[in-house]
């Protein structure tokens, strides 16, 4: 039985693969507890970003820097009272939010982390994804429904309507990027880890093949993506000045935060599809240009350098800090989390787990990467109006959407294309 | 610039614009919000604050000689002065004075009234009480002025 559990440690398979319940089960409370605390990360950076860039300072009063505020907001959340409204559908009204934070986890099931960090290496992955994740829309619709009054009711409508209309643009790109992964191996998969591994053996991503096919693709998703998670500047549905808080306006306390935790998993699993599918997942960067071992092994220390730079950075707010007696606690808070940053590198610098851990590593990062454009975007752009959303949607995305979807394919088959017309010009043998 | 508008649209160019506005708003340098209890704002020169009455540094007699003229100024009549003249010195000099803070709407007009530029409105701006009790200021309080405000537990 021990043996069963220890000898996984020594495989390089998913828990899944290996058909490890043990492993599985902890995978999923690890997956559950990251994407947790990404959210609660995200909200402080969400604050303190677009703080920044609205000329603010953000929170700075609870914790260091405001680090402690996300906790802070989560124990009120957690101690309000829970109202349901009078004439509301009860049972549809507890469960919606349910339904939401459900299937936005759920989707991290297939979310490759790592060659051997996932749940399981699901043979449909991306398919399941986007199934799963458009149940969400099920959810948000019977959270306006139940709500019994305009404002949810409205939202929710803006929201499945937007939804449904933009998951058909973001299905074509997606198509597009599954059928790069059969083009020349020959062998396409729907697979988040075979996806991967192809634009492996591809030696590109496919933001980069078929230059500007894939980017196209690519920007088709990224622009889908962010109307898929009701964002700015897409963000009708909530639309803050309109509608109160579009389909969770009668929501609060737990509830509400099961929505707000629903909505940030959703974008961190969204952003991790399009990181899968066109950014090379796990894939460290410039794999061709700077290959080797020493290459590897440079770019095997820099999760390690990361934190070393944050906690660096911590440090220097210590020194930054008012030198007064209010300001002591917060000082030593910043210290202790500088410090805690500083090992927390140092661990990441044994061989073992420096190994174990670049995957995931590179994978986080590049979602970070998307996570701070959501930010970046609200922190710039106005919302749409409804019908120019729809024209986005409808005219612009699944036009070039369709284009490049043939195009692509059209791309791909050129040498079976080109040698079957120099054999009919008797030419053959020219191209392999 | 002579970008068509087509071509601009296609290429996003307004929006990358105005992404790189917003990037370039983010060192916290760029913030302009004051930490207020820890850092105290710049309060300008002739802003009209917490009134004041003066009193002689050597003596320590009040530069107050009972004009009336503040009282007289002031539109909401929220001034009342009342002064004796003194036997000895034979100058007129306060008994009581009353100065309401919760009616004033800092005019400054009873300074500039000041013919001995014995009232003035100060730069205090922490005025904030929790009840009407302590808003109307004698002669003790005026001369004292406002104690800074301290935060500690």
């Amino acid at each position: 039985m021990l043996d069963a559990i220890t000898n996984y440690l020594y495989s390089s398979a998913t828990p899944g693969e290996a058909g490890s319940m043990f492993w599985a089960t902890i995978y999923i409370l690890l997956i559950t507890i990251g994407v947790s605390l990404a959210v609660i990360c995200m909200n402080w950076l969400e604050r303190k970003i677009l703080a920044h860039m609205q000329v603010r300072l953000g929170p700075m009063r609870v914790g260091p820097h405001g680090l402690l505020q996300p906790f802070a907001d989560a124990l009120k959340l957690l101690i309000k009272e829970d109202i349901i409204p009078q004439d509301s559908d009860k049972l549809v009204f507890w469960s919606a939010p349910v339904v939401v934070t459900m299937t936005a986890f759920t989707t991290f099931l297939v979310v490759p982390f790592g060659r051997e960090h996932a749940v399981t290496d699901m043979n449909i992955g991306i398919l399941f994804m986007l199934g799963v994740s458009s149940l969400g829309v099920l959810g948000i619709i019977m959270a306006g429904w139940s709500s019994n009054s305009h404002y949810p009711l409205m939202g929710s409508l803006r929201s499945s309507a937007q939804m449904v209309s933009y998951e058909v643009a973001m299905g074509l790109a997606i198509v597009c990027a599954v059928l790069m992964t059969s083009l020349q191996t020959g062998t396409g998969t729907l697979s988040m880890i075979g996806i991967v591994e192809s634009q492996a053996q591809q030696h590109t991503w496919f933001i980069f093949k078929f230059f500007p096919l894939g980017f196209l693709a690519f920007a088709i998703f990224a622009i889908a993506m962010v109307a898929e998670t009701n964002r700015a500047p897409f963000d009708l549905p909530e639309a803050e000045s309109e509608l109160v808080a579009g389909f969770h306006t009668e929501y609060s306390g737990f509830r509400w935060s099961l929505f707000f935790l629903a909505e940030y998993a959703a974008m961190l699993a969204v952003s991790s599809i399009a990181v899968t599918l066109w950014l090379g997942g796990w894939l460290r960067p410039f794999p061709n240009w700077l290959s080797g071992a020493a290459w590897d092994t440079a770019f095997s220390l820099v999760p390690a350098l990361t934190m070393f730079v944050l906690a660096g950075l911590c440090l220097l707010g210590v020194v930054r800090m008012p030198k007064i007696p209010q300001m002591k606690a917060q000082t030593l808070g910043l210290l202790i989390f500088g410090l805690l940053l500083g090992f927390v590198g140092l661990v990441l610098l044994v061989p073992g787990v420096r190994e174990r851990v670049q995957d995931i590593f590179w994978f986080v990062a590049k979602v970070a990467f998307f996570m701070y454009l959501y930010i970046w975007y609200r922190g710039t752009f106005p919302r749409y109006r409804f019908d120019q959303l729809m024209k986005v949607g409808w005219k612009i995305l699944l036009p070039t959407g369709l284009g490049v979807l043939i195009a692509t394919a059209l791309w791909g088959l050129l040498p079976q294309l080109s040698s079957a017309v120099f054999g009919l010009l008797g030419v053959g043998g020219v191209l392999p | 610039m002579s970008l068509s508008p087509l071509v601009r649209k296609i290429f996003l160019v307004d929006l990358i614009k105005g992404l790189k506005v917003t990037f370039n708003y983010q060192p916290p340098s760029e913030a302009i919000t004051e930490q207020y209890p820890l850092e105290r704002p710049v309060i300008f020169e002739r802003y009209r604050g917490q009134p004041r009455l003066k009193v002689d540094p050597d003596s320590g007699a009040s530069m107050c000689i009972v004009c009336n003229l503040c009282a007289l100024a002031c539109p909401e009549q929220l001034i009342v002065v009342k002064g004796e003249r003194n036997p000895v010195t034979k100058r007129k000099e306060p008994v009581s004075w009353v100065y309401d803070l919760s009616r004033c709407m800092f005019c400054g007009l009873c300074a500039e009234a000041c013919s001995t530029d014995a009232l003035e409105l100060t730069q205090d701006y922490e005025m904030a009480l929790y009840s009407r009790e302590g808003m109307v200021l004698d002669q003790a309080a005026l001369e004292r002025g406002q104690e800074p405000v301290r935060y500690v537990k």
